[in-house]
């Protein structure tokens, strides 16, 4: 279970008590904007961009209007209710949706058209503010008590926006320049990082579901099945993909039948191994709780009823289990994402390419092309499982 | 029963001494067990790595995670203990939020994404640690002080105690052995993780580990691995020996009450 879950909810409080939390992250937003850089301006790829304040990259007008939006969502805090939340909540929207508008400007400001190398970076504040907004945006559901689908459909809405202006109008941005360098390879890369890490968490499950059903009949398996995967967890990820290399370059080469399948030392095969590996243990161990905390009671009115034993698996236990058994998968899915991209070093390929080759040849949009997108991805699996998990628990949203 | 618990504290001691022995015993003889080694790589020019003692890389490894590890825990306990004050409560949902959302990162992309900002070196490892072990030390903090009985809060108050008082003498000795499996938690998953600092040039124990994948040498990946698991246990048996500790104080200041 998530742990808000456990917390009491906040109550919306009528009048009087402003929200301290709203009004200082705007506090903060207003410092962060005007105290560091927004931009940086780089002639080419390698060398390292110079920073730009947000006057000379938006103007005044623009810095005003920033700081005026920032402004409001405070403001508006401070008489907490439901309208002026929603209103809050419409602001931060705005200003989401504003700020690849405000990187036109500034390339428009900035680059000169003759200098086709040139280009624009993003910076420390823009960065910032785009993460005290996200803040925003969790404070101001909790605090609206809206389920967790809605800043999923928030965020992909801006987040459409803000690739249609980067397709479009923002050619000088570095980020934009490093994509149109290597699309193809790009969209293999997210391609390939999706399916491995698909792949290896419905392994996972299928084994990790059928470990823990094993755990439940055999309770002497029980004990050492966990230390064995307790154990598993703690050889580092790295270690562990480079441990996979020999033996399974090993088994190509004395067993054909295994090479004509796909199977080598580098590449997909150690990386799936590793993956599976690791995902076991989250998957078996909620799986298991998950099917152990089903109360007797509602097991004992089940057999009154006259269930029969696989009735009662999959039509009590099971759907009871579902919520934490999604929990599971969702934190497995999460750590999934992330070790693929360590699985790059094996040459598995996926996102985790981009950020080792731009880290060896110091190109740090480069690495910036493989980071976001692994990061992006996590979020995105992590809202759209925990909205899922909260869709199916009993009593959840009907 | 009394005597039975020590006995068990014992044997938790004794159990991460030998761990540590062992630990020791590898950083020191593995430079001297190359016949083993040669074994697993035949046809390798070296088999021993030498680019550096092995306890120099273990020393470094320990600064980076006690270093992560120490911050997180002044900043996750501190936070924890700020948002159940009541100034304070309404930061309550932001900040269990925050902790979940920092183990959402994955410690690559922010080690990543940390370079451009931090350079090179050690600072971008420490800080995706820090962010990697944030939450369990936050969401155990949060539910120990939580669990802490409202009647026994109400009567250290109506003893005279000053809300400080209470904090220190009350809440936090009952929270303790909670927080600490947080701490326990977040500093063992940190252990491992601290290896990929080896990819960004923060040379420890990850450093064997990523030279054996680039020259295909095994050898070399088993020797970070073995004294990376060897340091994740006996860190791992200490935090048991100390929980068994607290343990034994909690219930032995409850028989004398």
């Amino acid at each position: 279970m998530s742990l808000l879950d456990a917390l009491p909810t906040p109550k919306l409080r009528r009048g009087g008590c402003p929200n301290a939390v709203l009004a200082s992250l705007s506090i903060v937003m207003l410092a962060v904007i005007w105290g560091m850089d927004a931009v940086s301006v780089a002639p080419n790829r390698i060398v390292q961009g110079t920073g730009v304040d947000v006057l000379g990259a938006i103007g005044l007008p623009g810095a005003l209007l920033a700081s005026l939006l920032i402004l409001a969502i405070g403001g508006l805090a401070s008489q907490p209710s439901r309208t002026n939340y929603a209103a809050a909540m419409g602001v931060v929207v705005l200003l989401l949706a504003l700020m690849p508008f405000g990187l036109m400007v500034a390339s428009h400001f900035l680059i000169d058209p003759t200098l086709p190398q040139a280009r624009l970076g993003i910076g420390a504040s823009y960065w910032l503010i785009l993460f005290i907004l996200l803040l925003c945006l969790i404070e101001l559901r909790l605090r609206l008590a809206l389920t967790r689908l809605w800043p999923v459909l928030i965020l992909t809405g801006v987040g459409l926006l803000w690739w249609l202006c980067a397709s479009l109008w923002l050619d000088d941005l570095a980020l934009v320049q490093e994509f149109n360098a290597r699309d193809r390879q790009f969209i293999r890369a997210v391609g390939q990082h999706i399916v491995l890490v698909g792949v290896a968490v419905g392994i996972s499950i299928v084994l990790g579901v059928l470990l823990a059903m094993l755990m439940r009949r055999f309770r002497r398996l029980q004990k050492s099945a966990f230390a064995m995967l307790n154990f598993l967890q703690t050889i580092p990820s790295l270690a562990l993909f480079g441990l996979l290399l020999a033996p399974l370059a090993w088994l190509a080469a004395n067993v054909p039948v295994l090479a004509q399948l796909g199977v080598s030392g580098i590449g997909n095969t150690p990386a799936l191994i590793a993956l599976v590996a690791y995902s076991l243990l989250p998957i078996v161990r909620n799986t298991y709780i998950a099917l152990e905390q089903v109360s007797p009671d509602t097991l004992e009115a089940a057999t009154a009823m006259g269930m029969r034993r696989g009735q009662q698996f999959w039509q009590v236990r099971l759907p009871l289990a579902l919520p934490v058994l999604l929990e599971g998968v969702r934190i497995t899915t999460v750590q999934a994402i992330g070790l693929t991209a360590v699985a790059a070093l094996i040459g598995a390929g996926g996102l985790g390419t981009f950020i080792f080759q731009g880290l060896g040849q110091a190109a740090m949009d480069m690495v910036l092309l493989g980071a976001l997108p692994i990061l992006i991805l996590a979020l995105l699996v992590d809202a759209a499982l925990g909205a899922l998990a909260e869709a199916l628990r009993p009593g959840g949203i009907q | 029963m009394k005597h039975s618990d020590q006995h068990a504290d014992r044997r938790l001691w004794i159990r991460s001494l030998l761990w540590g022995l062992l630990l020791v015993v590898c950083v020191m003889g593995i430079a001297h067990a190359e016949g083993l080694f040669r074994w697993l790589e035949p046809d390798a020019r070296q088999v021993i790595y030498q680019r550096a003692q092995f306890y120099e890389l273990l020393g470094r490894h320990l600064l980076v995670v006690g270093v992560a590890a120490l911050v997180t825990i002044l900043l996750g306990v501190g936070a924890g203990i700020a948002v159940t004050r009541k100034k304070g409560r309404d930061f309550l949902p932001l900040v269990a939020q925050l902790s979940s959302l920092g183990q959402t990162f994955p410690p690559v992309a922010v080690l990543a994404l940390a370079v451009p900002v931090l350079g090179f070196g050690t600072l971008p490892i420490i800080m995706a640690l820090m962010l990697y072990g944030l939450l369990p030390i936050v969401r155990n903090t949060l539910a120990g002080l939580h669990a802490v009985d409202e009647d026994i809060k109400m009567a250290s108050r109506a003893m005279g105690m000053t809300p400080l008082q209470t904090l220190y003498q009350v809440e936090l000795p009952l929270a303790a052995p909670v927080i600490l499996a947080g701490i326990r938690t977040s500093v063992t998953i940190n252990i491992a993780t601290a290896a990929l600092g080896a990819t960004v040039g923060a040379s420890n124990l990850g450093d064997p580990i990523i030279a054996g994948i680039i020259n295909g040498n095994m050898a070399y990946v088993v020797q970070g691995a073995l004294i990376i698991a060897l340091l994740a246990l006996t860190i791992d048996s200490l935090f048991e020996g100390l929980q068994g500790r607290l343990r034994q104080r909690l219930s032995s200041s409850q028989r004398l009450s």
